[in-house]
């Protein structure tokens, strides 16, 4: 009996309808490399389970050991430094895709009709990898993680109505204390990452359901092909972005390996505090006004970029600003970049 | 991009991925490598240090050498991070296109290590630099030398002496351990110190008239005057108005933690007749046990903490300054956070220490509460933390017992009486005030500066000898066989010059003393107490053996 035939008795699926499942016409357009970054973010969150995984076999979640344990996974683990430095980059390089591949898709309106759930669920995605970032890095205990989650929970404070809950619920208290660090080990290694397996796979699934959106390319021919098969075409592609991102990791973690701060002082407030750099654009934005304002103002912009398929919609069809997203965007992107460019450099 | 071109491409990035792991195989078998000792850490000379270490390579090769084996040198941490000056600092100079000063003073090393010599500042350590002004100096400046420079009287055969340098003993004593007050030659003649300089809060100077004098030699470079340079002591005063040199325990150009950790490196000044640390703990079951585990030390670890990298053996830095679990491996750089009495006075105090760390003298208990900062027993809790690594609490606990219950009898048996003998000599006209120029000076120096210090300190580090034999039996010796008669002596000598009533003054004093029930014995005999040990003896060893 062979293995096919073995598995044939006992799953009710043949091999003709499994590769009818995985190879499903890819739209031409993916053709072309800036469209395929989609999987990306998602062949780095996988390196983050990895590696992850293997960071938490070392890590202790207590204010009195966190510090140390980083430490001694830097210092002593065998390959610790460069799991840990794999992690920060691929961290990095995850919200950086995340980004743009978000851009990509409101440049080319593909959040419209009939896609507006996926473009939610990308938006979570983006929150739920921004919230990851947040809580791993304050994970390492050092003083300036340390005080950028103090200020961060001080920010959520003045939140009209639900900030001190907000806070209590972040901090498990009134201020940073024993058990803290536990609540964003938990949120950082199960809450999060479940919550954006099961957002990917609402996602890959809304994909599947409706289908990738279609473009036509001005220099592509009337004639030429609409479709091409994902097996072996669209996964040597894949294959071949996830090497790339495997050889600029390891680059990356070898060239530029994570540092480490000095520890946490809960009684020394650092002269400059700053948050990591995808926190810049609304640090800087919270320093631009003050307190419930700044906080309101930007959960509005939030309520905006979630709501924008709705917005666009309208506007497209109440306006004559047919091309008005774009424009929006252009300004977002600039105003986004210019918040970040602004934060980095300022010395307060 | 054809299949066939895709195959390629991943065929080749995967064989780059799987090069760039290899080179991680590589560079995680060097570090282990270095970490095993089996090989020497890679060292990368930084840029704005590579003239310095090309050129003293030749000049001065066991200074590139040192630093090549110290963690600076792993760090990157070259040459000019350490020595790099401002223009306008008292001892900069351009030396190769680099702004530099000789000296490296505790300001330059906060420039990375902060928080430690923050600690130092507020440590004896940094204060040792008082002795300028103590009897101790008095004793090397005047007593073993002289203040001012005198003619060599007869030639010297093969030197060329035209001045004695009277300041010798105390510029290659005193001033090694406890610091000197760095000087700069000056154009007048004179010297320019910290004082003259009136530097501010960054260490540069506010007397510009005191700046303008610096002799410079023909390239710029200020002269320093040679009795106060070399000098690594430990409470050095600097130029730049900082107090110490980290290079004390810190040894340069190595900077080793390893040697910093071992009895060896504060043996270079806690030894010798008046604090002999060094041989009380080689007496003590510590440093028994050290000489022998060694080797189980992990001196070579980064952190070195008690109960986690070693618990072989204690040493110096152990229980006065590293890290241990009870503390959360937290290393101090300031020693007397650990120390509950102070042994170095005459009269042992009690460590409680106000905001400035400075021993708080109010005896009132009501005044005496509000000023204590940082009392002794939290001290001595400190202290706790690290001896419970290897006893129980009731063993620690009595053992502190026993040290208190000595420095107790030492103080009141011997050092208060002495104190007061001494004092009503001088309140009474019966000796000079100036010390030294007579017998009964040396004698009560000894008694507390020498004999004193071994019983306390013998007695806190458990050396049951140096407590004992060099200790309270020669505090004892000295006192009834020297200070007593010798004060009875002036006594007598006074009567016989006249001044009956000053010597009638001290004679109650001392009568008082004596009439004392712990010293009752002397005077009157304690011939019961005698009678009994030697028919103790007699029992046990029989009469033969009695000596």
């Amino acid at each position: 009996m062979s293995v096919a035939s073995w598995f044939g008795d006992r799953l009710p699926i043949s091999g003709r309808q499994f590769q009818e499942l995985t190879n499903e016409p890819v739209p031409y357009h993916l053709k072309r490399w800036w469209f395929a970054l989609g999987g990306t973010p998602a062949y780095l969150f996988i390196v983050q389970i990895i590696t992850g995984i293997l960071l938490a076999f070392y890590y202790e979640s207590s204010p009195s050991t966190a510090y140390q344990s980083v430490e001694h996974i830097t210092t002593s683990v065998s390959f610790g430094w460069y799991i840990r430095s794999v992690h920060k980059w691929a961290a990095t390089l995850m919200i950086v895709a995340v980004i743009l591949h978000q851009m990509r898709v409101f440049f080319t309106g593909a959040y419209r009709n009939p896609r507006e759930i996926n473009w939610v669920v990308g938006m979570c995605l983006l929150f739920c990898t921004l919230m990851t970032g947040f809580t791993g890095y304050s994970l390492v205990y050092e003083q300036l993680s340390f005080w950028g989650a103090t200020v961060g929970a001080n920010i959520s404070d003045t939140i009209p109505f639900v900030g001190g809950f907000l806070k209590r619920m972040m901090l498990a208290g009134d201020a940073y204390n024993q058990s803290t660090l536990s609540r964003f080990f938990v949120l950082h290694a199960a809450i999060l990452p479940v919550t954006i397996v099961f957002l990917i796979a609402t996602h890959i699934a809304v994909i599947r359901m409706q289908g990738v959106t279609e473009f036509q390319f001005k220099d592509e021919d009337e004639g030429t092909a609409r479709t091409f098969n994902f097996f072996p075409d669209h996964l040597y592609t894949e294959l071949i972005i996830g090497l790339v991102l495997m050889v600029v990791l390891s680059a990356l973690a070898t060239i530029l390996p994570a540092t480490l701060g000095p520890e946490a002082n809960p009684l020394q407030t650092p002269e400059v505090i700053k948050p990591e750099w995808f926190f810049y654009v609304a640090f800087r934005w919270l320093k631009l006004f003050t307190g419930t304002a700044a906080v309101l103002s930007m959960g509005f912009i939030v309520f905006v970029m979630f709501a924008w398929p709705w917005i666009d919609n309208w506007i497209r069809k109440h306006t004559r600003f047919q091309e008005a997203s774009v424009w929006i965007g252009i300004l977002g992107v600039v105003t986004i970049i210019g918040l970040t460019l602004w934060e980095a450099f300022a010395r307060h | 991009m054809t299949l066939e071109t895709k195959r390629i491409v991943i065929a080749t990035l995967g064989g780059l991925f799987l090069l760039s792991l290899v080179l991680v195989q590589w560079m995680e078998t060097a570090r282990k490598a270095e970490e095993a000792g089996i090989r020497a850490p890679h060292v990368s000379v930084p840029a704005s240090s590579r003239e310095c270490v090309e050129c003293h390579a030749e000049e001065n090769p066991g200074i590139v050498t040192h630093w090549e084996g110290s963690t600076h040198a792993e760090k990157g941490v070259g040459c000019v991070e350490c020595h790099q000056a401002e223009i306008e600092e008292a001892d900069s100079y351009l030396h190769h296109g680099a702004q530099i000063a000789t000296v490296v003073t505790p300001r330059d090393c906060a420039r990375c290590h902060d928080h430690e010599a923050n600690e130092f500042a507020l440590s004896h350590h940094s204060s040792a630099g008082n002795i300028l002004a103590s009897l101790d100096n008095f004793l090397a400046e005047t007593v073993e030398g002289s203040r001012i420079d005198f003619n060599p009287h007869s030639p010297t055969p093969g030197k060329a002496v035209d001045m004695v340098n009277g300041m010798a003993s105390a510029q290659s004593g005193c001033l090694q351990c406890h610091g000197a007050k760095v000087a700069l030659e000056s154009t007048d003649g004179g010297l320019i110190t910290v004082d003259d300089l009136a530097p501010d809060t960054d260490g540069r100077p506010t007397n510009l008239d005191a700046f303008a004098k610096i002799m410079r030699d023909d390239k710029g470079k200020p002269i320093i005057f040679a009795g106060t340079w070399p000098n690594t002591g430990i409470g050095r005063l600097n130029l730049d108005g900082t107090r110490g040199s980290c290079a004390a325990c810190h040894s340069r150009h190595d900077f080793s933690p390893r040697r910093a950790r071992q009895p060896e490196n504060c043996g270079k000044c806690h030894l010798g007749p008046d604090h002999p640390q060094k041989e009380i703990y080689e007496e003590s079951k510590h440093g028994i046990a050290f000489r022998d585990l060694k080797d189980d030390m992990n001196l070579d670890s980064e952190e070195w903490i008690l109960g986690i990298d070693y618990a072989a053996a204690p040493t110096c830095a152990t229980c006065h300054m590293s890290g241990n679990i009870r503390n959360g491996g937290r290393v101090t750089h300031d020693p007397g956070e650990r120390i509950s009495w102070t042994n170095r006075p005459p009269v042992s105090r009690v460590m409680d220490t106000d905001i400035n760390h400075a021993i708080v003298t109010e005896t009132d208990p009501e005044l005496r509460r509000p000023l204590i900062h940082d009392t002794a027993n939290q001290k001595r809790d400190r202290m706790k933390d690290v001896c419970s690594h290897c006893h129980t609490d009731s063993y620690v606990n009595s053992f502190y017992d026993q040290y208190d219950n000595l420095v107790i009898l030492y103080n009141e048996k011997f050092a208060k009486p002495g104190l007061a003998i001494m004092g009503a000599l001088q309140a009474n006209g019966l000796s000079t005030s100036t010390q030294f120029d007579e017998e009964i000076e040396w004698t009560w120096f000894y008694l507390w500066h020498h004999e004193g210090r071994r019983a306390r300190h013998g007695a806190s580090m458990m050396a049951p000898d140096y407590t004992h034999w060099h200790g309270m039996y020669e505090v004892a010796e000295r006192f009834y066989m020297e200070l007593v008669p010798q004060a009875r002596e002036i006594v007598q000598h006074g009567r016989d010059t006249g001044m009956r009533a000053q010597a009638a003054a001290v004679e109650q004093v001392i009568d008082e003393i004596l009439q004392r029930p712990e010293h009752i014995w002397f005077e009157e005999g304690a011939e019961e107490a005698a009678a009994r040990i030697r028919e103790e003896m007699e029992r046990r060893y029989g009469g033969a053996q009695q000596n």
